[in-house]
């Protein structure tokens, strides 16, 4: 049994211009059985940075809520929101501590930098990070989503066509991958607004 | 006779005070005042703010108000440092309980934890308490809006009104004799700044020298605590005809 394969998940997020886009699947199982169809797995930190986690979902969960333990310290000492590069930073020490027994999650971080600057990184489950200019990607699906990314990414795709090629890209992918799927989260992030949408892909 | 008893903080007097637990109320007493006020749809805390020099850096930060966690505030009158060391400790407090029950933490817990921190300091490890008193406001949905006082001992209580730091005594019986059971949140404001301003002794009041902070409920239904503005604070002051204009050179 692989512990990274225990829940399934699957995780994109993407750069446009001035904007940024992280989706995910909705399925959370145990191993072969389906457990729920409607797993958050794409957590809001602030207004403009988001979190995801992939991997075994309760390390997922608490790696999350000793994240916000951190960020909401950070802002209440700091009367400001955390920036993305920093808590990037931060999630890599967070890992990093647990080196010799580790969560068995790896994350993928997208937030609205200084001057609106998109911003999305992704990490092992030890910390390394692997900042990227123009996709990330997470989870058991993460070889397809790899290769739909490549062939369907654009620079400088607006918001409207950024959720286009997201929602393309992860719906493809978790249709070849029997551990993630069953429907799509989809959060567009511009300097204004949010935009949370729902796909509805293959139920399987 | 005092002289033997007072100086370690870990020993009874022989009157049964100890004696370094009111030194630090003493302490407290020189500091600016704050005065909390619970209403039927909010808690107001008001604070007068001692250091005002044109010399002093202007920042955004509040010198007498402090958010604990979203869903409470404090403020502050004694000795300022050990305030710090204090409010760090509620909000981690704070944060450790969100952590571990997922769900805020009541305000009543949150200030017995910090008195259990002030406590041990007149208890054991020879170290002097901390000269502060906290006004805690808050919001948790179990017992709506709060009010509490808590002092060096590490005693605390909760209020309907209450007031900390310089002439708290003059403060404190205004509000016993003005203050009503069903005051909304705009009159207790008024109430609020009404007795800052009879109790403070500087002949001019300015926006500048007091902070007016309030716990709140959303119309969507979620706490909020905000800090008025130095604007909104001066029209609210010529609303409710407390300012008193500086005087001039004669």
């Amino acid at each position: 049994m692989q512990i990274f394969e225990y829940n399934g998940s699957a995780l994109v997020a993407m750069v446009g211009k001035n904007c940024f886009a992280i989706a995910s699947d909705r399925r959370l199982g145990v191993q072969l059985q389906t457990i729920a169809t409607d797993f958050q797995r794409i957590s809001k930190i602030h207004d403009r940075l988001f979190l995801g986690l992939s991997g075994l979902a309760t390390d997922a969960q608490t790696l999350y809520q000793r994240l916000v333990f951190r960020h909401k310290l950070y802002q209440l000492r700091e009367e400001r929101d955390m920036k993305p590069e920093t808590f990037a930073n931060l999630v890599s020490a967070i890992l990093y501590e647990k080196r010799f027994g580790p969560y068995f999650c790896q994350p993928v971080i997208a937030g609205l930098g200084d001057e609106d600057k998109p911003f999305i990184c992704t990490m092992d489950s030890i910390g390394a990070k692997e900042l990227a200019k123009d996709f990330v990607v997470a989870g058991t699906a993460s070889e397809s989503l790899y290769g739909a990314c490549e062939s369907m990414f654009k620079e400088d795709m607006e918001p409207e066509e950024l959720f286009e090629t997201v929602s393309q890209a992860l719906l493809s992918s978790v249709d070849r991958d029997c551990l993630s799927g069953w429907g799509g989260h989809v959060y567009v992030v511009t300097p204004t607004e949010v935009k949370e949408r729902i796909l509805k892909g293959r139920m399987d | 006779m005092s002289r033997r008893y007072d100086s370690r903080t870990t020993i009874f007097s022989p009157e049964g005070r100890l004696y370094q637990v009111e030194y630090a109320m003493e302490a407290i007493g020189n500091a600016g005042s704050a005065i909390g006020l619970l209403s039927k749809d909010a808690v107001v805390l008001v604070g007068e703010k001692k250091v005002t020099s044109k010399l002093l850096q202007t920042s955004t930060s509040t010198e007498k108000m402090y958010k604990i966690d979203d869903h409470v505030a404090c403020a502050v009158a004694g000795i300022m440092s050990d305030a710090n060391i204090l409010i760090n400790t509620a909000r981690v407090q704070a944060q450790r309980y969100t952590f571990a029950y997922q769900e805020p933490m009541p305000v009543e817990q949150l200030v017995q934890s910090l008195c259990d921190t002030k406590q041990g300091y007149t208890q054991f490890g020879g170290l002097r308490p901390f000269g502060v008193s906290f006004l805690f406001a808050g919001w948790d949905k179990n017992y709506g809006f709060q009010l509490y006082m808590s002092d060096p001992s590490g005693n605390y209580s909760g209020w309907k009104a209450a007031a900390i730091g310089a002439n708290n005594q003059a403060a404190q019986s205004m509000l016993k004799q003005d203050y009503k059971d069903d005051i909304t949140r705009e009159e207790a404001v008024q109430l609020a700044l009404k007795v800052l301003s009879k109790t403070m002794d500087s002949t001019s009041l300015t926006s500048e020298k007091l902070e007016l902070a309030e716990v709140f409920l959303t119309p969507s239904g979620s706490v909020k605590y905000q800090v008025c503005s130095p604007e909104s604070l001066s029209k609210l002051l010529l609303k409710f005809g407390v300012t008193q204009p500086a005087t001039e050179a004669s």
